[in-house]
C-alpha cells in the first residue's frame, strides 16, 4: 500500500518545490481580498515582526541582544533568514513540541506530564519536530503503536495514556489525525454533518478495541487481542447496528463476524511473534494495523487536517474554523487555497517544516494586527490575529524577560500550565480566574519579585542611575519595542513616589507589564 | 465595565435591556422590534416586564441523575419499587421515600413533578439539555440557565458575582467536559459563572502578605493604563477580555469572605451537615443572601449509580433530604423564599428494572424533580407515573415546559425571541411550550 501512493508523491513533490509556496499563498489570499473588495491592514514593521514570529516559531519573546540583531541585519531578506534561524532551533521543536503535547494528548496533571516524559512520549514528539519527520509517517506510527525502533517507544504513549478507554480513544484519534469532532455521533448519526455517522464513531471504536495495555521488558505497550471486540451499538430509537470496521468514505474493512451466540476461542494460530523481542505478539489480522493500511493511508483528511492545524497554530484561525471540525458544517474561508495547500502537504512528504516556513513568509501573515475596518471577518485574513499566548510562550517569556534566560522545566512553567490551559481557543475569553491568578498568585508573585540575582532584570536596573533609564529599559525589555513618553513619565512617577522602596516598586513595575494586554498577547 | 454590552434604555436605568433583543438603533427602532417579540409582551408592559425583580434562584444540581423512586415516586408493594418504602407526607394522601422524612414535613412548600419525559439518555447530552433548556443546534450555543437568569435578573455592577458555580469536584467525568463548554453562549463571557469549589472557595481571591493593600492597587493602576492604551491602540477585543478579567479583581477580592465558610456560624454548618454538597447548600444561601442572582450547586455526579443503586441511595438521598428542608427552611424563616427559587434535579431518572449489578440504569422518559420558593406554588405533586414507573400517565412534561415553568416563575418572558446576525430565529424556549400552569403561584 505504502509503496503504491510513493511513486505519484514522488513526481509531485519535484513539480511543486519548485515553485515558492508563500507566492500561491498570497495570489489566493489576495484574490479572496480583491473578490470581496476588502482592503487588507499594512504590512508590519520589523520589530513587531521579530516578537511575533519568535513567539510563533520559538515559542517565546526575543531578548533585547536578539531584537538588535534582527533589526541591525542589512539583508533585504532578513525576514527569510530568521525563520530559517529560528526553524532550524532547538526551541521550535521544544515550541511545537508543547503545542501538540496539547492538542494531541490535552492539558493534565504534573503527574501525568512526569508520565510522559518518563516513558518517551515527550522525547518521541521533540524527535517528530526535530528531525522534521513526515507527518503520515507519525500517524503511523502512533496508531499502530508497535514501535520498531527504542527511540520511537514513545509512540505508544497516545494509545496507552488512554488506558483502554476505546471511546476515548475513538475521540481523541478523530481530531487529532483527522481534523473532526466524532463525539456527537456516539448516540445518533451527526444531526449537522451528514458524512459522520453513528457506525463511524463505532466503527473507529472497534479499530482500537482489542487493545490492551501490558506492562513489558520494553516498557508499556498495546498489545492486540485477535478476538472478540464485537458489539452492537443502539441509535436512539432502539434499532441496533453491528459495529463494523468502517469510518467515514472509506471502504468497509471486511471481518469475519461469529454468530450471536458463537464464542470465539484464542488459538496460537490468531498471532504471530512480534519483530522486537519482549513485545507483545501480534494478531495476524490486526484491526489496528487495518486501519492504518486501509483507512489513514491516502486519506485526505490527514494532510488536511494537519494543514488546517498548523494554519491555525500561526495565523490565529484555521481555514476552516473550529479548527478541528472540517466537516460539510464548517466550509472552508479559502477553498482552493485550503485544497491546494493540502495537496503541497501531502506531495512535499507531509513536510512540516516546509509547511510552516511557507505560512509564516506570506504577505498575511506579516500584516499589521490592527483590523482595519470593524466590519472585516476575521475569516478574510486581512490582519494578523491577535491572540493569547500559550502556558508555555507565556513562561518562557517571563522568564527571558525577567531573567534573560529560561528552562523548560522551571517552576512557573509548571504552575502556568496548570493554569492557562487553551490552546487553540476557538475564541477568546480570559477568564475571571487567570486575572486573579496573575494578580494574587504566590508563586507567580514571588517568581517576579526573586528575578533580582546576578544579571537578571530587577538586579540590572538598580544600578541604573536614573528612573528614566528605568523606565525606558522596562518598556524595551518587556514588549521589545521602545517606550513612548507617556510610558516613561507614567513609570518614572510610579517609582518616584517609592524612591525608599525602589526594590518593590521595579517589581511592581514589571509585574504591571507583564500582566497588561500587550505582553499577553501575541500580535 | 467596558466590556459590557451597549444597553439601551427604555426610560430610566431601570429598564436597561440587553442590546440584542432590539435592532440596533434609535429608541423608535426599539421600540417596533419590541412588536415583534411574539406578542408575549406589549409595548406598555415593557417597563414593568423587565425590572429587575430581585428574584434569585438556587439550583441543586444532582448530577449523575437519582432515582425517583427513592424520593419523589415510590412505588411501595410493587416490583419496581426499592427496599425503602414510602412515608406519608404533610400533604395529606402523598407519600414519597421513606428515604426524605425530613422533607415530607414541608411538603406544602414544595412543587413536586413526577411527570417529567425528556429524551437524551446518555449524561452529557442530557446534562447539556437540562442545564441549558434544549439539545443543541450549532452554531447557535443557547446560554445556560444559571447565565439567562443572571442576565435578566442580575445587577452586574455589583462585585459580587451574579452565577456562581459551586463544585468541590473539578474533575469529575462526564461532568468535566461540560464545565469546559461555553456556558454564556451567545450572552457572553461576563455572564458565565464564577467557579468555587474544592476548598469552598475561589482560588487566588485573597490579597498576598507580600503587598500592601494601596501597592496592590497602585500597581493595577498602572498595568491597566498600559493594558488599555494597548486595547485602544490596537481596538482589540481580546484585549478588552483580557481587561475586563481585571476589572472584575478587585471587587471579587472585597468578597471574599463571601466565599469563606469560617465566617459562617457552626451550628449552621453543622445542621447542613459535613459533605461538601451540604456546604456548598448552605454557602449558596449565604452568596443569594449578599446579592448572588444565581447559585448552581454541584456535586460531581455521585448519583450514577449503576451499581448498588440501593446502597448508594441510602446515603445519598437522606443528605439531600437535609440540605432541601434546611435551605428551603432558612430560606423561608428568612423571609426570602418568596423570592429565591430551589430547583432540586438531575438530568434524567433510573429504571423501574435493576441491572444485574443491582443498579438502575439511565431512564429519561419518566421521572421527577422538586422545586420551591419564588413563583412557585406550594403542595402541588403535578402528574402521575403508571403503577410500576413505566410511563407517564398524566401531566406529561418535558425540558422546554420545565424551562418555561421556571422563567415564568421567575418573572422572566419564556418566549422572548433571540435574534442574532446570521442565524435563524430561537427562542429562549422553542416551540412555545406551555409552562406547567399547575406548579405556577
Amino acid at each position: 500500500m505504502r509503496c503504491l501512493l510513493a511513486l505519484p508523491l514522488v513526481f509531485f513533490a519535484a513539480v511543486v518545490s519548485a515553485a515558492d509556496p508563500s507566492l500561491r499563498i498570497n495570489a489566493l489570499v489576495k484574490r479572496s481580498w480583491e473578490e470581496q473588495k476588502i482592503s487588507p491592514a499594512g504590512p508590519c514593521s520589523d520589530q513587531t515582526f521579530a516578537r511575533r514570529v519568535y513567539l510563533d516559531l520559538a515559542g517565546r519573546v526575543p531578548t533585547e541582544a536578539e531584537t538588535k540583531q534582527f533589526l541591525e541585519d542589512g539583508r533585504p531578506d532578513r525576514r527569510r533568514h530568521l525563520v530559517d534561524l529560528l526553524l532550524g532551533s532547538e526551541d521550535h521543536t521544544q515550541h511545537f513540541a508543547d503545542l501538540f503535547d496539547a492538542l494531541l494528548m490535552g492539558r493534565a496533571a504534573e503527574s501525568v506530564y512526569d508520565q510522559r516524559t518518563t516513558h518517551g512520549w515527550r522525547k518521541y514528539l521533540e524527535a517528530v519536530f526535530r528531525d522534521n519527520r513526515p507527518w503520515d509517517e507519525v500517524a503511523r506510527e502512533v496508531l499502530i503503536a508497535r514501535p520498531e525502533n527504542k527511540e520511537d517507544d514513545g509512540a505508544v504513549w497516545f494509545l496507552y495514556e488512554r488506558k483502554n478507554q476505546y471511546q476515548a480513544i475513538a475521540e481523541a484519534v478523530a481530531p487529532a489525525f483527522f481534523g473532526i469532532r466524532i463525539e456527537c455521533a456516539q448516540c445518533h448519526d451527526h444531526m449537522m454533518v451528514d458524512e459522520i455517522k453513528q457506525a463511524h464513531y463505532w466503527g473507529l471504536v472497534a479499530f482500537f478495541n482489542r487493545g490492551t495495555n501490558k506492562e513489558t521488558p520494553n516498557g508499556p505497550r498495546v498489545a492486540e487481542s485477535a478476538i472478540g471486540g464485537f458489539s452492537e451499538f443502539a441509535n436512539l430509537e432502539g434499532s441496533s447496528t453491528p459495529n463494523l470496521l468502517t469510518f467515514l468514505d472509506a471502504t468497509t474493512v471486511p471481518e469475519d463476524r461469529p454468530d450471536k451466540d458463537e464464542k470465539q476461542t484464542e488459538t496460537d494460530e490468531l498471532y504471530v511473534a512480534s519483530d522486537v523481542a519482549g513485545d507483545p505478539r501480534e494478531p495476524v489480522f490486526s484491526r489496528r494495523k487495518r486501519f492504518v493500511t486501509q483507512i489513514l493511508d491516502g486519506h485526505p483528511l490527514i494532510a488536511k487536517a494537519m494543514v488546517n492545524r498548523v494554519w491555525a497554530i500561526l495565523m490565529g484561525r484555521g481555514l476552516v474554523h473550529p479548527h478541528d471540525e472540517i466537516d460539510s458544517m464548517h466550509p472552508p474561508s479559502h477553498p482552493e487555497l485550503f485544497e491546494w495547500l493540502s495537496e503541497d502537504f501531502a506531495a512535499s512528504n507531509f513536510d512540516v517544516r516546509r509547511l510552516t516556513r511557507s505560512i509564516v513568509l506570506s504577505d498575511a501573515y506579516q500584516l499589521d494586527s490592527v483590523r482595519p475596518n470593524e466590519t472585516l471577518p476575521p475569516e478574510s485574513f486581512a490582519w494578523y490575529l491577535e491572540r493569547p499566548l500559550t502556558a508555555e510562550q507565556l513562561a518562557r517569556s517571563v522568564q527571558v524577560v525577567m531573567r534573560g534566560h529560561f528552562q523548560n522545566d522551571a517552576h512557573v512553567v509548571r504552575i502556568l500550565r496548570q493554569q492557562v490551559l487553551d490552546v487553540l481557543p476557538d475564541a477568546i475569553e480570559i477568564p475571571i480566574k487567570d486575572a486573579l491568578f496573575f494578580s494574587n498568585n504566590n508563586a507567580f508573585d514571588r517568581f517576579v519579585r526573586e528575578s533580582r540575582g546576578d544579571g537578571q532584570l530587577l538586579q540590572q536596573l538598580l544600578t541604573y542611575e536614573s528612573h528614566e533609564r528605568r523606565a525606558r529599559r522596562l518598556i524595551e525589555t518587556a514588549f521589545n519595542r521602545p517606550a513612548d513618553d507617556e510610558e516613561v513619565r507614567t513609570i518614572q512617577a510610579y517609582l518616584e513616589s517609592r524612591n525608599e522602596r525602589l526594590d518593590a516598586a521595579l517589581a511592581d513595575v514589571a509585574w504591571s507589564l507583564l500582566t497588561s494586554a500587550e505582553f499577553r498577547f501575541n500580535h | 465595565m467596558p466590556n459590557r454590552k451597549t444597553k439601551l434604555t427604555c426610560g430610566s436605568d431601570e429598564h436597561t435591556v440587553h442590546r440584542r433583543l432590539f435592532l440596533q438603533g434609535s429608541m423608535s427602532a426599539a421600540t417596533a422590534s419590541v412588536a415583534s417579540f411574539n406578542g408575549l409582551f406589549s409595548i406598555p408592559a415593557l417597563a414593568e416586564e423587565t425590572k429587575r425583580s430581585g428574584k434569585k434562584c438556587i439550583l441543586l444540581w444532582l448530577c449523575g441523575a437519582p432515582s425517583q423512586f427513592e424520593t419523589w415516586d415510590p412505588k411501595p408493594g410493587t416490583a419496581t419499587s426499592g427496599p425503602f418504602g414510602a412515608i406519608s407526607t404533610s400533604l395529606p394522601g402523598i407519600q414519597i421515600s421513606s428515604l426524605m422524612p425530613k422533607c415530607a414535613t414541608i411538603m406544602d412548600k414544595l412543587a413536586v413533578v413526577r411527570s417529567m419525559s425528556t429524551k437524551p439518555n446518555e449524561h452529557f447530552q442530557a446534562i447539556d439539555t437540562l442545564t441549558r433548556g434544549d439539545k443543541p443546534r450549532p452554531p447557535f450555543t443557547r446560554p445556560i440557565l444559571g447565565s439567562v437568569i443572571a442576565e435578566q435578573l442580575g445587577q452586574l455592577d455589583s462585585p459580587v458575582p451574579q452565577f456562581v458555580l459551586l463544585d468541590p469536584c473539578p474533575e469529575g467525568n462526564e461532568f468535566k467536559g461540560f464545565k469546559a463548554g461555553n456556558w454564556a453562549g451567545w450572552l457572553g463571557a461576563e455572564y458565565g459563572p464564577v467557579r468555587a469549589g474544592g476548598d469552598y472557595g475561589i482560588p487566588n481571591i485573597e490579597k498576598l502578605d507580600a503587598i500592601s493593600q494601596a501597592d496592590h492597587a497602585d500597581r493595577e493602576a498602572l498595568r491597566s493604563f498600559f493594558s488599555k492604551k494597548f486595547e485602544n491602540d490596537q481596538r482589540s477585543a481580546a484585549a478588552a477580555s483580557h481587561n475586563a478579567a481585571f476589572d472584575r479583581v478587585k471587587g471579587l477580592m472585597s468578597c471574599a469572605p463571601l466565599f469563606d465558610l469560617e465566617t459562617l456560624p457552626k451550628a449552621d454548618r453543622e445542621r447542613y451537615g459535613a459533605g461538601a454538597f451540604a456546604q456548598h447548600a448552605l454557602q449558596a444561601r449565604h452568596l443569594i443572601e449578599n446579592g448572588s442572582t444565581f447559585v448552581m450547586v454541584a456535586n460531581g455526579m455521585p448519583w450514577d449509580n449503576h451499581v448498588f443503586q440501593h446502597e448508594m441511595h441510602q446515603m445519598l438521598v437522606p443528605e439531600l433530604d437535609n440540605i432541601l428542608f434546611q435551605l428551603v427552611t432558612d430560606l423561608d424563616e428568612r423571609g426570602m423564599l418568596d423570592d429565591t427559587l430551589v430547583i432540586a434535579m438531575g438530568e434524567f431518572g433510573r429504571t423501574p428494572w435493576l441491572n444485574e449489578a443491582r443498579g438502575r440504569d439511565h431512564y429519561p422518559k419518566a421521572w421527577s424533580l422538586a422545586m420551591a420558593g419564588a413563583g412557585i406554588r406550594g403542595g402541588v405533586v403535578h402528574g402521575a407515573t403508571d403503577a410500576g414507573g413505566y410511563e407517564v400517565v398524566d401531566g406529561k412534561a418535558d425540558n422546554q415546559n420545565l424551562f418555561a415553568t421556571i422563567f415564568s416563575a421567575l418573572g422572566i418572558a419564556p418566549h422572548e425571541e433571540y435574534d442574532l446576525p446570521g442565524l435563524p430565529t430561537f427562542y429562549r424556549v422553542e416551540e412555545d411550550a406551555e409552562p406547567i400552569a399547575e406548579v405556577l403561584a
